[in-house]
């Protein structure tokens, strides 16, 4: 239905001069009168039961305005995941017990900050130290310290099994008797964090009139929403969760934080505004980090590389509370069976809680960490057989229209596509073993490459957005949406789809968004599914109001409906461009017409709409998504033989994302994740010792600066097209990058210097030691 | 407690215009800005200059507003993100930072716009080792920095002081 003028297209993002010139306003801008500076005591233990608590010394500093502890709470429990088999475990202040270090034991509001930070000192605590445990593995063991009970269906005689995930289909054993060749291997993965820029933010504010308005850096309002009015006992009805810009989450702002429940009851025992900011050193040690996994992969495959039998366990360090664990023992399992063919697998996967921070959804969700095993083992397995990186992955990679074991349809795949291109544009064959491996230089180059499957929008929770698109009475529009920008554009993606399906200039299509008085139910910017389910309901509430418009126009036009068409802000009769109407005419006329209706669009939009739910955690059964985005990545690396360092030199994402909104954005998002994925691969780890955080400061744990950035190329597989007035399969674009560069990382290592890598992150030490030049 | 903080009389000259407010002798030039003045477009990241994020300028050259006393900034030049944009229109390099995709969550971006302008002060025809210098003490999480390197140096490009 004609040209695009807006989809598709590098139109400039519409937050962005509010973001160059100073003027948008994050959480922690918000400036009310009044404000009270709260601040967070935390548990100095692992693990310990609470006595007692004395806060009457701390509550005679003058500017103190209060302290709250467990017992001024209502005791109700939250977690990442709350389902009848994984209820909420965690309560937001430590109610019997500390778990972790850092676990927020009190809290207080003060005039300042110096008032608030004295006060925190004087909160006399009395804790009876408990043992603790810190790696999962020694935490399942009979004998381990208890954090909790083991999840009552675990029954294995394990230790402190917060949930478990089992899946397979076929017959693994028979399919490892079939194979020609079979390997067993163990990956381990680090702990690692968001780094996003803005800290954790909260501003709270009581009203007299019973109503709790809360601006709080996040993923999407409705979420919080929810949670703090469950636990502190709110009807929905009584809290507004408020729109702020957001500076980066990466997985780290989702759901519940202490300190967000922590600022609303301080601010309702004071009925002032109270603003909690996490110091970075707080977030470093206390706040939610990534999910570091253990990944045992058992792979069989025939002489030609065909994979005929997988069996896979993964331990997952949860920390002390569930959080994410059990979602990322169940993600592990589908990044597993998501690019390649495989007739019979055996998956296991544990989440183990230890005494160490709670951990969080990080970019990917396990599928760095996934991949990372798969396609270093792949490699192994391809030397071996004496086989061609590419060619075995081609091997065995899905094609378009090929369906899941769990059902799902992978519809459009460019996988195979992906491979081949990458290949012929790096002259993958020509450089790939004939670089350093074996050579005498000092420095010597390599070339390795990855691949890497990721979901958009799935059914893990109640995946729906809705958008409201109303016309105003001079033919602009407002967009009214829960989405919440958190720097993806998601307000500029949606506008332009808006622009696009009604042929509205971008500027004259205002947002309202991600405020849960004023914008339709969203659940909110994760889980990938804003392009594609947020998308969806902004596309079908402009169809809406765009077929509105052209049923007044028909009857004014003396027209059919289907000779109608839209072009700047008007409808006109097709071949007849003097019949035609504006916008603006068609609102006054509806206003005249239709008892005073401006105009109003509704949208909405549900992944796998005939899906009741979503599927099991534990036995993975049921769908999962209805769109795979996919990806090969190459990357290119000299390794320098006497220091042990690794140079990313170049990395090269050839991409199936279906159909691309916004070229610019997505460009965006692969950079930002080939960048992440060098911290991953080189420079990030959080160093741990008995719970304890030795390096809280980006001064230790060192992110990519700009002198580390990598020379990143992009090559767009076209998989999908948009259509107006059809639903599309735009794919993800957020998250499925950061993992298969990493594997390829590790195999252009080997291949420039002969070194397997298992572990990340690929320290000069675990170079130098694979070289045999340290011990 | 603030009352044990000795406060005195300041007078700071931002973005051209003389502000004259009571602060604490401990009082950082980024929390003067933030929190007594309301420019909150110049951010705090870390509070202990790791990040980059409060960079203003401090008589031309770029600073870290976390580590500065506000007290020694009496007397000198300070311009801010909110100086930038004067009369609603956008600097070169503001405009190329939106042109390029160099923005994503923003957080970065005052402080990164800040160094970069001083950068093509000092140095009109930037090479891209002479960005990564001017930079190398920003963190961004978003955009991976390429963004960020094509917009300075497109920047340049149109520099109004470029001879």
């Amino acid at each position: 239905m004609g040209d695009l003028n807006y989809v598709g297209k590098r139109i400039l993002r519409k937050d962005g001069p509010d973001k160059v010139t100073g003027k948008a306003l994050y959480s922690v801008d918000i400036q009310l009168r009044g404000k009270l500076v709260g601040r967070i005591l935390r548990s100095p233990h692992a693990h310990a039961r609470i006595l007692n608590i004395d806060t009457r010394r701390a509550s005679q500093v003058a500017g103190v305005k209060a302290i709250i502890t467990a017992k001024d709470t209502l005791g109700i429990k939250h977690g990442f995941v709350e389902t009848p088999r994984y209820p909420a475990d965690q309560y937001p202040l430590a109610m019997d017990k500390v778990r972790f270090v850092g676990e927020e034991v009190a809290a207080v509001a003060a005039t300042d900050m110096y008032a608030a930070d004295e006060a925190l000192e004087l909160i006399d605590v009395t804790y009876e130290p408990l043992p603790a445990v810190f790696d999962p593995e020694e935490a399942m063991l009979p004998g381990a310290p208890e954090i909790h009970p083991t999840h009552p269906k675990v029954k294995e005689g394990l230790l402190n099994i917060g949930g478990k995930t089992t899946s397979g289909w076929g017959d693994v054993a028979a399919g490892f008797e079939e194979a020609d060749y079979v390997r067993e291997d163990r990956f381990e993965s680090h702990l690692r964090t968001h780094g996003y820029l803005e800290p954790q933010a909260t501003v709270a504010n009581f009203d007299a009139d019973g109503k709790l308005t809360v601006w709080t850096s996040s993923q999407g309002p409705f979420i919080k929403r929810a949670k703090l009015a469950k636990t502190l006992g709110l009807p929905q009805s009584a809290v507004r969760v408020k729109k702020a810009y957001v500076g980066g989450a990466f997985g780290g702002k989702i759901d519940l934080f202490s300190h967000e429940f922590c600022a609303a009851l301080l601010s309702m025992k004071t009925c002032r505004p109270v603003e909690i900011i996490a110091t970075r050193e707080e977030i470093f040690t206390a706040y939610r980090h990534g999910q570091p996994l253990i990944v045992t992969i058992k792979t069989g495959v025939k002489k030609d590389g065909t994979i005929v039998a997988q069996q896979l366990k993964t331990i997952n360090n949860s920390g002390a509370y569930r959080g994410s664990g059990v979602v990322v023992i169940f993600l592990a399992w589908g990044f597993t069976m998501a690019p390649y063919r495989n007739p019979n697998l055996k998956y296991e996967g544990y989440s183990v809680y230890t005494n160490n921070p709670i951990r969080t959804p990080q970019r990917g969700h396990g599928a760095p960490q996934l991949r990372f095993a798969v396609e270093s083992q792949l490699d192994m397995i391809a030397e071996e057989l004496g086989l061609d990186p590419i060619e075995i992955r081609l091997k065995n990679a899905r094609d378009s229209g090929e369906m899941l074991p769990n059902g799902d349809n992978v519809h459009n795949c460019g996988l195979k596509d992906c491979l081949k291109d990458i290949a012929r544009h790096t002259d993958f064959k020509e450089k790939f073993g004939c670089n350093g491996n074996g050579g005498k230089e000092r420095f010597r180059k390599g070339i390795g490459v990855g691949v890497s499957a990721y979901f958009g929008g799935s059914l893990i929770y109640p995946n729906s957005s809705s958008v409201l698109v109303k016309m105003n009475d001079d033919g602009s529009v407002t967009l009214l949406t829960g989405a919440m920008d958190i720097g993806q554009g998601a307000e500029t993606i949606l506008s332009q789809i808006v622009a696009e399906e009604l042929k509205i200039p971008m500027d004259e299509v205002q947002v309202v968004a991600a405020d849960t008085e004023t914008t339709p139910v969203d659940i909110g910017s994760w889980i990938s599914g804003n392009a594609y389910v947020c998308g969806n309901a902004a596309r079908v509430a402009a169809g809406d109001v765009r077929e509105k418009l052209k049923e007044l126009a028909a009857s004014e036009l003396e027209a059919n409906i289907e000779d109608l068409r839209v072009r700047d802000k008007q409808v006109y009769v097709a071949g007849s461009s003097d019949r035609v109407l504006s916008y603006a005419g068609l609102v006054a006329l509806s206003i005249q017409k239709h008892r005073g209706d401006p105009i109003i669009g509704n949208g909405h939009w549900r992944t796998m709409r005939d899906e009741p739910t979503h599927p099991s955690l534990a036995t993975t059964k049921g769908r999962w998504t209805e769109n795979y985005a996919f990806d090969a990545q190459t990357a290119e690396v000299e390794v320098d033989t006497e220091t042990g360092k690794v140079r990313l030199l170049k990395a090269v994402t050839a991409h199936d994302c279906g159909f691309p909104i916004n070229p610019l954005l997505v460009e965006g998002q692969i950079d930002g994740q080939i960048s992440m994925a060098l911290g991953h691969a080189f420079l990030e780890e959080i160093m741990m010792e008995e719970g304890r955080t030795l390096n809280p400061s980006w001064l230790d744990y060192r992110m990519p600066s700009i002198r580390d950035m990598a020379q990143s190329e992009h090559l767009d597989v076209i998989t999908e097209q948009y259509r107006i007035g059809e639903p599309y399969r735009t794919k993800e674009v957020g998250e499925g990058y950061v993992s298969a560069i990493l594997a390829a990382i590790a195999n252009a290592i080997y291949d420039a210097v002969g070194v397997r890598l298992f572990s990340t992150p690929f320290t000069p030490e675990k170079i130098l030691r694979g070289l045999g030049k340290i011990k | 407690m603030s009352s044990k903080h000795q406060k005195r009389l300041l007078e700071l000259s931002i973005n051209g215009e003389v502000y004259e407010l009571a602060a604490g002798c401990q009082e950082t030039l980024l929390e003067v800005l933030r929190n007594r003045l309301g420019l909150t477009g110049t951010k705090e990241g870390c509070g202990t200059g790791e990040c980059g994020s409060c960079t203003v300028l401090l008589e031309g050259e770029p600073v870290l507003a976390c580590l500065l006393l506000a007290v020694d900034c009496e007397n000198k030049k300070i311009e801010t993100i909110e100086g930038q944009s004067l009369e609603g229109r956008m600097t070169p390099v503001q405009e190329a930072f939106l042109e390029k995709g160099a923005v994503q969550c923003g957080f970065c971006t005052p402080g990164m716009v800040m160094a970069s302008t001083a950068l093509l002060k000092r140095n009109p025809d930037p090479t891209e080792e002479d960005v990564k210098e001017s930079l190398e003490g920003h963190l961004c999480r978003c955009t991976g920095y390429n963004k960020i390197m094509e917009s300075v140096l497109h920047a340049a490009k149109s520099y109004p002081e470029k001879d």
